[in-house]
């Protein structure tokens, strides 16, 4: 899970980056976009590898949750948590499949919106990849469901991060806060990062 | 001293043996003093229940001063009751208030089947142990103390993970019944001291494979279990039992 999250944190970096070229401006966008598919091959070949990340983390998610299911058995009439540190009730971590969830009902949505092309593909029709872009993000439906999709994003990197590091045996007293903050600043960055080009695009 | 005890509703949960079905049953308990011990409390409600004929309520508990890692009992959901770092026998009646309803559990997990009552068997713990929570040393005198020079910081922090009591706290109130915490705490007092070097990577390996086969979950790392453990085992010793796997997969020749 820690790995595979990581390098799904990877790809959104790379990913986000790009996509930030949207404020530079068309030309900009289109030329990255061209760039990208110039080389179909080579773009599948990322691809594949991606899916077969993103379908492994997706596995061990589902696998796991069963196997501490059945770990627990009967669970208890009356459950309180005794961590001092706690600022809400409502914690990341215990949701991590729920938003994990989420986030996969939110990538079903931007894959059939921009690369399956399910949708209505009328309003942008042999427009160039920048027009592109900005029509699908003033879609109503696309609007909500990707800022709903960061706001998964930033709950379940707010944990994923940090609990990534100590899966992986990477925690000493003198990194523990950097760790922990940087993850959740990481988690915040993507988050903003992606919801404000949802905004920029209603004003263009 | 006042002399009026508190007036308490016990919600203990009742289970004639491991193939019963099991069900909570309330009982109440009057003038309850509150310089008790939680168990003392338990052992006043059983002289009550012996005295109308009913099966007493089925307990663990040994040394009563929090050493044994005997006692457990989920008290109102959480492990030991409500303080930090104090087992149940630890736990007085003075932290609960006259009118209380207390519900009582035995710890839930696959790896820990219920007796009886509030009773459960928690010899995994012994085989995960067994699978690899020892040094070989050949018998015979103690070596001379300072043959061995071990640094004062791996001296402490192995101390520390040596004050687990494997009690199953760790286990009880995670969400998903690993006992990461336990596990990493005897694989790290061992692995941080020069005797226990020579086996450290087999021994990760074959305990982290014991804990799995005796059905424990797995750790998400919500540290609820460093919160319940009332020996204040930190989770940095899961960090180091991931180290120290990651370690003996990769690089150890065990295995080959």
């Amino acid at each position: 899970m820690a790995i595979t999250g990581l390098l799904l944190c990877g790809f959104l970096v790379v990913h986000l980056a790009g996509n930030l070229l949207l404020f530079a401006g068309a030309e900009a966008y289109n030329a990255y976009a061209h760039k990208l598919h110039d080389n179909e091959d080579l773009l599948h070949v990322a691809e594949t590898g991606l899916a077969l990340i993103f379908f492994t983390h997706l596995y061990l998610a589902f696998k796991l949750s069963a196997e501490n299911r059945i770990a627990r058995g009967r669970g208890y009439a009356e459950n309180q948590s005794k961590r001092q540190d706690l600022i809400s009730k409502v914690r990341p971590e215990s949701w991590m499949l729920a938003t994990g969830l989420g986030l996969l009902a939110y990538m079903i949505l931007h894959l059939a919106d921009f690369t399956l092309e399910f949708r209505d593909t009328s309003h942008y029709e042999g427009l160039a990849p920048f027009d592109k872009a900005v029509s699908l993000l003033n879609d109503p439906i696309s609007i909500i469901g990707y800022l709903v999709g960061f706001a998964f994003l930033f709950a379940h990197l707010s944990h994923g991060i940090s609990s990534a590091f100590q899966s992986l045996g990477l925690n000493h007293p003198k990194y523990n806060a950097v760790i922990k903050w940087s993850g959740l600043a990481f988690a915040l960055a993507l988050a903003i990062g992606n919801a404000s080009l949802v905004f920029w695009a209603q004003s263009q | 001293m006042s002399g009026q005890g508190m007036n308490l509703t016990l919600r203990v949960w009742r289970q004639a043996g491991s193939e019963d079905k099991g069900e909570f049953r309330f009982y109440q308990l009057n003038n309850v003093s509150e310089h008790m011990s939680f168990l003392e409390m338990l052992d006043v409600l059983n002289e009550q229940l012996i005295k109308l004929g009913e099966e007493p309520v089925a307990f663990d508990h040994d040394c009563r001063e929090g050493i044994c890692g005997m006692c457990s009992l989920m008290i109102n959901g959480q492990a030991h009751g409500p303080d930090n770092e104090t087992t149940t026998c630890q736990l007085h009646m003075r932290r609960f208030r006259d009118g209380d309803t207390i519900t009582i559990e035995p710890w839930r997990a696959k790896a820990f089947p219920v007796i009886r009552d509030l009773v459960v068997d928690r010899t995994s713990f012994d085989r995960v142990i067994s699978a690899g929570g020892f040094v070989s040393v050949n018998a015979g005198n103690a070596p001379d103390a300072n043959c061995l020079p071990v640094p004062k910081q791996d001296q402490e922090k192995a101390m520390d993970a040596a004050a687990c009591i494997g009690c199953g706290a760790c286990v009880a109130a995670c969400k998903n019944a690993s006992a990461m915490l336990f596990t990493s705490a005897k694989v790290s007092q061992m692995s941080l001291l020069p005797q226990g070097k020579p086996e450290r990577a087999r021994r990760v390996l074959n305990m982290v494979a014991r804990m799995d086969e005796e059905g424990f979950g797995s750790c998400t790392n919500t540290s609820e279990c460093e919160a319940a453990c009332p020996a204040g085992i930190s989770v940095d010793n899961i960090a180091r039992l991931n180290r120290e796997y990651l370690k003996a997969v990769v690089f150890s020749d065990e295995g080959i």
